[in-house]
């Protein structure tokens, strides 16, 4: 057991892109955290509203009181800082919910097969059909704007990844010989699930949420940058971008003079991204380099 | 999509045209049902709206909302009706080919739908193709040269391009190509090609820029056309390159690993032909797997790409409509999204089928 | 044996691994045998031997991970380490031929059975396709698959473990090569389809002419087809000689605990004769002889590495105390009857 530990632990350490990926999301861990000290908010204002501190509506440079530079009148510093908290609230709450939704659906579909399983995909197709974006827009703006209306559409529509994979893994395990001498032994199908599927199944199902932690905040961003989701003013990447955009449609060269407006909040999404991706690989790598891409 | 079991076998031969057949048509059969299902889903979201909110797509003007005729507009509408009696009446009217009107659009729905489709399916196409055949020859290539530099370099490029939001590298495409190099502009096409293109002497064809421009024999329309394509296309094609490279490159090692390669050069054959022939048409499978997820992703790209390079299309319609709450547009947009990607799948599906024969269609 | 009649001459072939953590791994290590035309010679041994590394070298498919690091490998007047790709592209499947031990993987699933053997047909003997296709015909008939014009268009999948291993016997003696290597080619097949398949191996042989190194771990198969016997333990060869010699005069001890192991029916066995110890890691040879910690008769002399002794014509065995143990096998089996 202990050799398995330190099998994992070395393996996991031992890669290049491994160490990057921990160390940029223990970076971003980091400035979550002490968000408070690192751009304090006002007092008595919702520290999650980026201060306006400008009255001219063109992004100002970079200088020594906003060190990224202002964008929509706001500082972009404190957008990006706080900007942290709201991407790993987003999605860890989105991914969680809509992962544990989809190992449901797509246990039962996967485990009791047949007319569950026809329906259950079906279901699902259809959900599949929508693109993500398209739908989760939709529902926002139906539901209103405000975070949480998003995560609640991104998890609406974001938990057949999850059920479509482990469906897919159960199907396959179904027919080990472990699961058949369970039966015979009469173990109630639950605990089978439990105790034997699950396990040998979950460890894919890990990996895709990592990964998908990274899509679900560039989707979140995304529906920011629409305009749809953070209210105005509110510390989101997305938000930020979305100030920028005007100002890079405009020709002569003008977007390149208003590049911070653009690449600290791009920036700081890339590599948030990055480090989940490269994290979902690290452990990949570890669980099962058979499924290395 | 619907996933494919490989339990059985897929007979060769005239047996197999027959199953194929008879596969195809259940699935053209579903595909009402499923779009049954999709219109269900969007309509229920739409019906948690109050019918002031939907009566405000109807209303050009906010004044008249606030005349006396408000409810009567909203019996006269119907928008007070249980939704299951609104749903039966889009149906009704959706079997009758009418769609309703857009707001957003300024024309009926399936108008405003089919004016637009061409652009985003040209711009579509031009991503695909791209993706995929470049995509697969760096898979490969990344595999051949398995952890040397070019391997690593490459993977190096894929990761971070998936992890770029394609919105993010859209705005820096803009910022370095158009704003700083005036290369490659937003929108559809240039003002002065703008005008030939509506002009009555310009024949549309397929309603694409590109193919029209080219069958006009207007080049110059063309090049201009292109021009305005390729921010686009970039932006589209850099994310999902990024991933089929992976699959590629994880499925050639793999296969590259089998006893069928061993033999085929124990067989004496080259090692080009053993690669090009025996290697890749196999590790080809995986990616046709997912290149049904990667048509999915392209047309819901559409949607952010089209918005940002401000261009004419399904995609950026259906965001407009979206954020304006033109419930009809919306309701017709996803559903001819949903169709066209269902139709999509199943085409890929079909050539899934042809490449790999232990296939089940199932 | 007339020195003509060698097609193949193995001398001192070295082949070694390296591994991910810079350790060699002396997978074949100084070898050497002769194959005669027409004959069919059997390399026995466990897995992990060597036996099918040295197959592999010979038609130089070793994987990137492993080097042929000396030796010469003779075949008709030419070293096949000298040759380049190129030429050993137009010996191979042409003049050496290879099967495998799994039909099931060592088809490509993608491609017909009958795309596979005319593309080796076509790629060797330079003629059109409708030309290779009749010849394809004709093998399968030779091989004994019936239907052989509908059987061409099936895939791999449709046919039956017997059936594909007839298939890759077609498509190996498609271009009627001097020498086949087959690698375990019925370790993966049910019982009786495997005496099917030995037939088929020994009526091919003779009506082709053709010599065969037999690679297996199944003495059975050996004691129906092979005319001499190689026995290999840890990348070094231990015992050669003719079936007879070997079956009936064993010397080496690895050779004897060999022949006890099998199961048989005609005399009472309480358990199961079995040889104690396990194979080496190749990582980690004990020096000199390589079956020392499993030998009963090992003492400080097995510090050294045995030379070759002939024991009798066409007999020889690498073993400093093979007089003895021969001598005590012998003794055993008068007191087993």
């Amino acid at each position: 057991m202990k050799s398995e530990t330190h099998r994992i632990i070395k393996k996991l350490f031992l890669n290049a892109s491994a160490i990057i990926g921990f160390v940029l999301l223990g970076v971003f861990i980091v400035i979550a955290i002490f968000a408070p000290f690192i751009a304090p908010p006002k007092e008595g204002r919702d520290p999650y509203m980026m201060p306006i501190v400008t009255w001219t509506s063109s992004p100002q440079p970079p200088s020594p009181e906003h060190p990224f530079g202002v964008a929509g009148k706001r500082d972009i510093f404190y957008g990006v800082i706080w900007g942290t908290r709201t991407a790993f609230r987003v999605g860890i709450i989105v991914t969680v919910v809509s992962t544990l939704i989809g190992l449901f659906i797509g246990s039962i579909a996967g485990y009791y097969g047949k007319l569950f399983d026809e329906i259950l995909m079906r279901i699902t197709d259809i959900f599949m059909a929508i693109p993500f974006l398209v739908a989760a827009l939709v529902l926002a703006a139906i539901l209103g704007s405000g975070l949480n209306k998003v995560m609640i559409a991104m998890t609406i529509f974001g938990w057949m990844y999850p059920a479509r994979l482990i469906r897919g893994n159960i199907l396959q395990v179904k027919e080990e010989q472990y699961i058949m001498a369970a039966k015979a032994l009469g173990v109630k199908d639950y605990l089978i699930i439990i105790r034997h599927v699950l396990p040998n199944t979950i460890f894919p199902v890990l990996i895709q949420a990592s990964m998908r932690m990274g899509s679900l905040v560039i989707t979140a961003a995304a529906l920011s940058f629409l305009g749809v989701g953070a209210p105005q003013g509110y510390s989101d990447w997305g938000a930020l971008l979305n100030y920028s955009r005007n100002w890079m449609l405009g020709g002569q060269g003008e977007a390149l003079l208003y590049w911070y407006s653009t690449v600290f909040p791009g920036a700081a999404m890339v590599l948030f991204v990055l480090s989940w991706n490269l994290v979902g690989d690290a452990l990949r790598d570890v669980f099962d380099p058979r499924l290395r891409v | 999509m619907i996933v494919l079991r490989r339990e059985f076998y897929f007979p060769s031969g005239v047996e197999g045209l027959i199953v194929l057949i008879f596969y195809i048509i259940r699935r053209v059969l579903f595909i009402p049902i499923t779009l049954f299902g999709i219109s269900l889903i969007v309509f229920s979201m739409i019906g948690m709206l109050s019918p002031y909110q939907r009566l405000a797509t109807f209303i050009s003007s906010p004044d008249r909302l606030k005349s006396e005729n408000v409810d009567q507009l909203i019996s006269m509408y119907g928008l007070d009706d249980p939704i299951p009696v609104q749903y039966g009446r889009w149906f009704k009217n959706l079997l009758q080919g009418n769609l309703g009107w857009s707001y957003v659009g300024k024309a009926p729905v399936l108008q405003a739908l089919l004016q637009r489709f061409p652009y985003t399916l040209e711009l579509t196409l031009y991503s695909a193709i791209p993706i995929i055949l470049i995509g697969t020859w760096m898979g490969v290539l990344s595999a051949l040269h398995h952890n040397r530099t070019l391997d690593h370099s490459l993977r190096i490029f894929a990761v971070v391009g998936w992890s770029f939001p394609d919105f993010v590298f859209g705005l820096f495409v803009l910022m370095i190509f158009y704003s700083t190099l005036g290369l490659f502009p937003p929108g559809n096409l240039s003002l002065w090609a703008e005008g030939i293109v509506k002009s009555t002497s310009f024949r549309s064809f397929t309603g694409m820029t590109t193919i029209d421009a080219l069958l006009n024999g207007r080049l110059d329309v063309f090049i201009n056309a292109l021009r305005h394509l390729v921010g686009p296309v970039l932006t589209l094609t850099y994310v999902q390159l990024a991933y089929i490279l992976r699959i590629t490159r994880s499925s050639m090692l793999d296969v590259l690993q089998r006893d069928y390669v061993r033999t085929a050069r124990a067989k004496g054959l080259d090692e080009r032909i053993v690669i090009n022939k025996h290697a890749k048409r196999n590790a080809m499978i995986p990616v046709a797997t997912v290149s049904g997820q990667t048509i999915v992703g392209l047309m819901a790209g559409t949607v952010i790409v089209e918005a940002i390079f401000n261009r004419t299309g399904l995609g950026s319609f259906l965001a407009l409509a979206a954020q304006q709450l033109d419930y009809a547009s919306i309701m017709g947009g996803v559903l001819f999204f949903g169709l066209i990607l269902i139709i999509g799948n199943l085409l890929v599906d079909i050539s899934y089928a042809y490449i790999d024969p232990r296939v089940r269609l199932d | 044996m007339n020195t003509n009649d060698t097609i193949l001459n193995i001398e001192n072939l070295k082949v070694y691994f390296y591994n991910d953590y810079g350790q060699e791994l002396k997978a074949v290590d100084d070898i050497s045998f002769q194959v005669y035309k027409g004959e069919t010679i059997a390399l026995v041994g466990e897995s992990g031997c060597g036996k099918s590394v040295t197959s592999l070298a010979l038609m130089r498919l070793i994987d990137s991970n492993g080097k042929i690091v000396g030796g010469k490998i003779n075949f008709n007047n030419s070293d096949l380490l000298f040759l380049s790709e190129k030429q050993m592209q137009n010996i191979r499947g042409k003049d050496i031929s290879m099967i495998f031990q799994e039909p099931a993987s060592a088809l490509n699933p993608v491609y017909t059975i009958g795309d596979q053997i005319i593309e080796a047909i076509t790629l060797h003997q330079k003629v059109g396709h409708h030309e290779a296709r009749k010849r394809a015909v004709e093998m399968f008939k030779l091989v004994g698959i019936p239907d052989p014009e509908k059987r061409l268009n099936e895939y791999p999948h449709e046919l039956s473990g017997g059936m594909k291993q007839r298939g890759m016997i077609a498509m190996a003696l498609s271009c009627h090569p001097q020498l086949l290597i087959a690698d375990e080619p019925t370790t993966s097949l049910d019982v009786t389809i495997q005496a099917q398949i030995i037939e088929l191996m020994i009526s091919l042989q003779k009506q082709l002419n053709m010599a065969v190194i037999l690679i297996t771990h199944d003495l059975g198969i050996v004691a129906n087809m092979a005319k001499r016997i190689i026995v290999m333990y840890a990348g070094k060869i231990v015992e050669e000689g003719d079936r007879h010699d070997i079956f009936k005069n064993p010397c080496h001890p690895y050779t004897i605990g060999l022949l006890r192991s099998i199961p048989r029916l005609d005399i009472e066995q309480e358990k199961l004769d079995s040889i104690p110890g396990m194979v080496p890691d190749p990582s980690q040879f004990p020096q000199g002889c390589r079956f020392r910690n499993r030998c009963s008769f090992e003492d400080e002399q097995c510090l050294n590495q045995p030379n070759k002794v002939n024991v009798s014509l066409n007999h020889f065995v690498y073993c400093h105390h093979w007089k003895k143990i021969n001598q005590h096998s012998i003794e055993k089996c008068k007191i087993d009857e």
